[in-house]
């Protein structure tokens, strides 16, 4: 067999970057050795995946390959295969192309550190287990790779263990962690009792005509762990704690690359193994449970005065999106979904690595010390501005592109399904987007503009190796916003027809007429249609939003307009918002710039505040409640 | 008998569960953490269990329809999950001991500076 035939990339793309991981630990001592071996490494695994992208996203063709060739025999797949189909590869190419970005920043981000070579090691281990998480087509395979993943991001968060609460990020981390991931080994086994196979093909060919109590315990505790690994609510906490404490190359892959992992597994699981989808309650739970995060993380995102621990709540408010949108089961709903979890990975990783250059040339990640560093760091300014507009889905950048398409899913789905309550999840998204534009505007003030704090005089913009990795993610986040039609096409369409083709996975890796020969209804492959419901074009739009903007502001300039009275406010800090500040440079803090909101909203703020205790017992009793919850419902209904 | 292990393997993820959720204890956490695990790994190794079968070692040609052996497949699954187990209590141990040295305390009531 021809070693560079397209049937071995995927083992090769996860295989080099395990091998890169011992290479360093052997030869690691040289800085030049273990650079080239990381970046040689996540550049060759990034080719790899590309040079799959004709055949599978193009060709449609799923690629399966057995280790060791154990191909299945008398009906039972007895070894282990690799299974790419275009989502597959989707989300491989969206890992490896990230894993790439991050190696190039944090060869002089973490060059002031001891520990490199084992930071390296950890690093392409972290990114290895990824790799294998969603190109794999075996549940147990899936078991050990989340395990490698979940291990290595623990390692790496308590990688800086003197920086304030890493350790005990990490401790968190690891405990709930390892519930979820004894979930997914408790799930997998349960399934393998029953089925007697761990191809994910012919697990999904057996399962949905075989629906037993243990199989739908098996989903609930397969679900659980998966919401764990993508840090869902009520997960979440460990996610902010976890993306504040690790280093900012890490976070990039813990809230870019790790999360995706988790939502990939949600749609193997919902969409492959049980074909639940149908259901309106399973539909219903999953948006319901994407919006509760959404909305839940930007709210706690807009109290954090911690630059990183801010994004990693927004991290986790813009999976929601994702988790929301793939939940509406629609071939556009399913589409928008991977393209704004695609969006979300180039953004976030962005404004990550913004935060890190922060961190990197001031020493503090805390908005109240920060302040005017757009004079001394002109790069790394518009590149934060560049992924907060992204994020908030201001167009022409990505963000806009993804979450036009997410809205016209939801209120497509409210039309069709004639359910008001998926045009909540419309007008939840649009609040949700605002609010994420309210804490970029506050972190954009209080960190790049305003006055510049004396100990800062002497920053200077971050080495080139930090401004290309972040000019390669702008650059992403602008082509892929002003291209969406080609992106859609050749990208997200492709992986959303994977999510229908389930029929043609299982051939794929069982022989060709397998799925036929055992279900009684092979999942009707029929094109899904991606056409929007809006018929007026969203640049029209646009021109029109401008338009009314520059009247609005026409007008407010023009007219005369009466002081703000604050009534029983008599605190001297408000003053600023009325003219009356006695220091001329003085700046509004961070946590003031929204004061009149977070007022009317105490309440509200101080119940978050006090819920998330930082005490794991309490984390841990969260996940038992959820376990408890989903496996009530699986039982009840599935 | 098999019944009973399958109770006991339940009861084990149970009480790991507790003792993770109730004890406030970091250590306590970790042993409930191994409990967690010891669970799982009864469960696994009850599913893979014939009753009167054999160990599943042939060589080529050596099996056929009659031979009566335990299912192979779960007991290598076990062996990878003890390692895996193996090592969530060594690195977790290891962060308590750190954890100890930055804090003063192995109490998770007072380890909580992430918080809100």
């Amino acid at each position: 067999m021809n070693m560079l035939s397209l049937q071995h990339f995927p083992i090769y793309s996860i295989m080099v970057l395990f091998l890169g991981a011992f290479l360093i630990v052997v030869f690691g001592r040289s800085k030049v050795v273990r650079h080239s071996v990381a970046l040689l490494a996540t550049c060759a695994s990034m080719l790899f995946m590309m040079g799959l992208i004709k055949p599978v996203m193009l060709g449609g063709e799923i690629i399966s390959y057995w280790m060791g060739a154990r191909v299945p025999a008398g009906g039972y797949a007895i070894g282990i295969a690799l299974e790419v189909d275009a989502l597959s590869l989707f989300f491989g190419l969206l890992v490896s192309t990230v894993v790439f970005v991050a190696c190039i920043y944090s060869i002089q981000y973490m060059s002031h550190d001891d520990n490199v070579p084992q930071y390296y090691t950890l690093f392409l281990m972290l990114a290895g287990g990824v790799m294998g998480m969603v190109l794999t087509g075996d549940l147990f395979n899936m078991f050990i790779m989340v395990e490698i993943l979940t291990f290595a991001a623990v390692a790496l968060t308590a990688f800086r263990n003197t920086v304030t609460g890493a350790l005990e990020a990490a401790f968190k981390y690891l405990v709930v962690g390892s519930i979820g991931s004894t979930c997914i080994l408790a799930g997998t086994i349960v399934l393998y009792a029953q089925m007697h196979t761990l191809n994910l093909g012919q697990l999904a060919a057996l399962i949905p005509g075989n629906l037993t109590t243990s199989t739908k315990l098996a989903f609930a505790l397969l679900f659980i762990g998966f919401c764990t690994k993508a840090f869902l609510v009520p997960f979440h906490p460990l996610a902010a704690d976890a993306h504040g404490a690790a280093p900012a190359s890490i976070s990039v892959l813990i809230s870019g690359v790790l999360t995706k992992s988790g939502i990939y597994g949600i749609i193997r699981l919902t969409y492959f193994l049980f074909q639940s989808m149908g259901l309106g309650t399973m539909q219903f739970w999953l948006v319901f449970l994407g919006s509760v995060s959404m909305f839940v993380c930007v709210t706690m995102a807009l109290a954090q005065h911690d630059f990183k621990r801010l994004l990693a709540f927004h991290s986790i408010s813009q999976i929601g999106y994702v988790l929301a949108a793939v939940g509406l089961s629609t071939a556009l709903g399913i589409s928008a979904g991977v393209y704004h979890a695609m969006n979300h990975t180039i953004f976030k990783g962005l404004l990550f690595l913004a935060a890190g250059a922060v961190l990197h040339e001031t020493g503090t990640t805390d908005l109240g010390k920060l302040g005017g560093l757009s004079k001394k760091m002109p790069v790394t300014t518009v590149m934060f501005l560049v992924g907060a507009a992204a994020i908030s889905g201001i167009p022409p950048f990505n963000g806009f592109a993804s979450k036009w398409m997410i809205y016209q899913a939801s209120y497509q789905k409210a039309v069709e399904s004639n359910n008001i309550g998926f045009l909540a999840v419309t007008i939840c998204a649009l609040v949700t987007s605002t609010l994420t534009l309210a804490s970029f505007v506050k972190v954009t003030q209080s960190v790049f503009f305003g006055q510049l704090p004396k100990e800062y005089e002497n920053v200077k913009e971050v080495p080139f190796g930090m401004r290309l990795a972040m000019g390669i993610l702008a650059a992403l986040c602008i082509v892929t916003g002003l291209v969406p039609n080609y992106v859609t096409r050749f990208l997200t369409e492709p992986a959303a027809k994977a999510v229908y083709h389930v029929g043609a996975y299982i051939n794929s890796a069982m022989g060709a007429g397998y799925a036929e020969s055992v279900m009684q209804t092979v999942p009707v492959a029929a094109e899904p249609s991606f056409v929007q419901h809006g018929v007026w074009s969203p640049v029209s739009w646009l021109c029109l939003l401008m338009i009314a903007l520059l009247a609005l502001t026409v007008v407010a300039t023009s007219a005369k307009y009466d002081k703000v009275s604050l009534g029983e406010a008599t605190d001297t800090k408000y003053q600023l918002f009325y003219g009356g500040e006695k220091n001329f440079y003085s700046q509004v803090g961070s946590d003031d710039l929204f004061w009149g909101f977070k007022h009317n909203w105490r309440h509200y703020f101080s119940f978050m505040h006090e819920l998330h205790s930082g005490v794991v017992n309490d984390y841990a009793l969260w996940a038992v409640v959820a376990l408890a919850l989903a496996t009530l419902y699986a039982l009840v209904v599935l | 008998m098999i019944l009973f292990n399958y109770i006991a393997s339940f009861f084990l993820i149970v009480l790991g569960l507790y003792c993770i959720v109730v004890k406030y204890n970091l250590v306590k956490t970790v042993i409930g953490l191994s409990i967690l695990d010891y669970g799982v790994n009864l469960l696994i190794i009850t599913i893979g269990f014939n009753p009167g079968g054999t160990a599943p070692i042939f060589t080529q040609g050596e099996i056929t329809p009659a031979s009566y052996f335990v299912d192979p497949i779960p007991q290598a699954l076990t062996l990878t999950s003890i390692v895996i187990g193996a090592c969530v209590t060594a690195m977790s141990l290891a962060l308590v001991i750190k954890l100890e040295e930055q804090y003063g305390t192995i109490d998770t009531r007072e380890i909580r500076r992430l918080r809100g």
